[in-house]
């Protein structure tokens, strides 16, 4: 189903929090909301599942304005950022939402059991939810709302708090994950490797404001300014009259299309190779570096050349 | 010494002999204190709720007030419930003054800050997500405060026994409002006083046993229910 914003604005504690004159999130498809910390994703987020009321406008969800969260619950599901779970086993805990929407015991039952299964945590049915490990929770808490196999489903920060290794694991399996249970998910994130490997369009929200939004390559390759692309990694360097922005590992050793002095402060080594770290006209960069690496204090050339066509 | 075992001895006699006066005094003395913990728990569980989840101005200052109350002297409660119910006070129309009634009045009175801070110290240990997350699964909102009592139980527990200890021990309210009549407003503590003053220490001390192992009793009970939600 497809989700949209007709000239949206909420105001929390008097101040502007979200500003979204139009924004249409496309229906079957992974859209992931990109943003620094406090930038309104989660706002965003809640406005769709109707946890909040806009301040002005309407949110759409298909055809159906969102007026409230219980008016919702056929429609939309949504995974919280903190796996936060009621006194009980996991199989309580997973089968709460779709006893709330009707479904009969042994359905219920069926359904938990498939989506535990899936989510690899079909040995923990029987097992108080208050004792489940970080990755355990998150798991579980992703479980609680593909069961529901909602039209759209909201996922809020999916993967944080978890450690690295968890975090792989769980970055490549949740796009099989979505595919099976969730039709058009929402996906909030401040990371962009996320964004890039869980969705298929990105919306880049900065200080509650759509700074882009688009299919993630396109968005990620054409910033539309220097602040979303510095959040977006890129380097911001003064050029000839204006500024350039330099993709993330687009700096080479040596003269290009596009010639920058670095002051090297630091030489790294990665174990795989070198890294410098330096500054050019005051701006902190890293050039991978292959070949003999420079010495702290030193100058050297470094370049960036553009993808020709691009 | 001597006189507390003659106590325990003369409580075991009133008690093993089924004294009548005995039996109406204890049973008066759990129906005035459960009724009164009953209707603080009607009033002050849905009161501590809003209250813990509430934003508004001066919600400081009552949650202040609700924990300076849960400390109120009964004694004081009961003279003020005494000036509004006495027959030439602005109640005394109900005729409430010595009877059953007022003192019920008088421990709900003592009774509900306890209950109402117990309860906003129970809600306000759930994890404050909770309330969202019952929400987005599709729980409306008397199905929502169910799940969160049943969440909450081991501290509304906690409430429950607070504020029938609090009701149950008490004697300036129930005398100063029940008067302490034989055979009608006469409960466990009055009856203690009663009959220290008359010097009568072995059955104060029988009372008083009587009244420590009722206590013990009900609150072993709601001990035994909360400490099973552990398990």
């Amino acid at each position: 189903m497809e989700v949209r914003f007709d000239s949206v604005a909420f105001d929390r504690d008097g101040r502007r929090a979200l500003d979204v004159p139009a924004l249409t999130i496309a229906s079957g498809r992974v859209t992931a909301l990109l943003g620094p910390n406090g930038s309104g994703k989660s706002t965003l987020l809640r406005l769709v599942a109707g946890l909040d009321r806009p301040s002005f406008g309407d949110v759409r969800v298909g055809q159906s304005v969102v007026r409230g969260a219980r008016a919702m619950r056929g429609v939309v599901a949504i995974a919280f950022q903190e796996p936060v779970f009621l006194a009980g086993k996991v199989r309580a805990n997973l089968e709460l939402g779709l006893r709330l929407r009707g479904f009969a015991p042994a359905e219920s039952a069926k359904r938990a059991a498939a989506a535990a299964e899936a989510l690899g945590i079909g040995s923990l049915l029987e097992r108080s939810a208050h004792r489940l490990s970080g990755g355990e929770g998150q798991r579980a808490n992703l479980a609680r709302a593909l069961v529901l196999r909602a039209p759209v489903t909201l996922l809020d920060e999916p993967l944080s708090g978890l450690d690295a290794q968890t975090r792989q694991q769980l970055l490549f399996e949740l796009p099989g994950l979505l595919a099976d249970f969730s039709p058009t998910t929402i996906l909030v994130t401040h990371d962009r490797e996320e964004a890039m490997r869980l969705a298929s369009d990105v919306v880049i929200l900065i200080d509650g404001r759509v700074r882009a939004a688009g299919p993630v390559g396109r968005v990620f390759r054409t910033p539309p300014d220097d602040q979303t692309a510095r959040f977006l990694g890129y380097t911001i360097l003064p050029a000839d009259s204006a500024t350039v922005a330099v993709p993330p590992g687009g700096l080479r050793p040596g003269p290009g299309a596009m010639t920058f002095e670095l002051a090297v402060v630091a030489v790294i080594d990665t174990g795989l190779g070198w890294e410098v770290a330096g500054t050019i006209a005051g701006v902190a960069v890293r050039v991978a570096w292959d070949g003999a690496p420079p010495s702290p204090g030193d100058c050297v050339t470094v370049s960036w050349t553009p993808p020709t066509g691009g | 010494m001597a006189e507390l075992w003659d106590g325990l001895r003369e409580a075991l006699r009133l008690i093993a002999s089924g004294d009548a006066e005995l039996r109406e005094i204890a049973f008066r003395t759990v129906i005035v204190s459960g009724s009164a913990t009953l209707l603080a728990m009607l009033v002050g569980v849905p009161l501590g709720y809003w209250l813990a989840r509430a934003r508004f101005r001066g919600r400081t200052v009552l949650v202040g007030l609700v924990n300076t109350g849960m400390g109120m002297p009964p004694v004081v409660v009961g003279l003020v419930v005494w000036l509004l119910l006495v027959r030439s006070g602005p109640f005394g129309g109900f005729e409430l003054i010595y009877t059953k009634r007022a003192m019920v009045l008088a421990q709900f009175v003592i009774s509900l800050p306890l209950v109402v801070g117990f309860t906003v110290a129970a809600v306000q240990a759930l994890p404050s997500q909770l309330p969202d997350l019952l929400a987005s699964l599709g729980a409306g909102r008397v199905r929502t405060l169910w799940l969160l009592a049943r969440e909450a139980n081991l501290g509304l527990l906690a409430a429950v026994m607070a504020g029938f200890g609090g009701v149950v021990s008490e004697v300036g309210a129930s005398m100063t409002v029940g008067g302490n009549l034989q055979g009608n407003t006469r409960v466990l503590t009055t009856a203690i006083v009663t009959e220290t003053s008359r010097g009568q220490n072995e059955k104060a001390i029988a009372l008083g046993l009587i009244l420590l192992a009722m206590a013990f009793a009900v609150n072993f009970v709601l001990t035994l229910a909360q400490q099973r939600r552990l398990r």
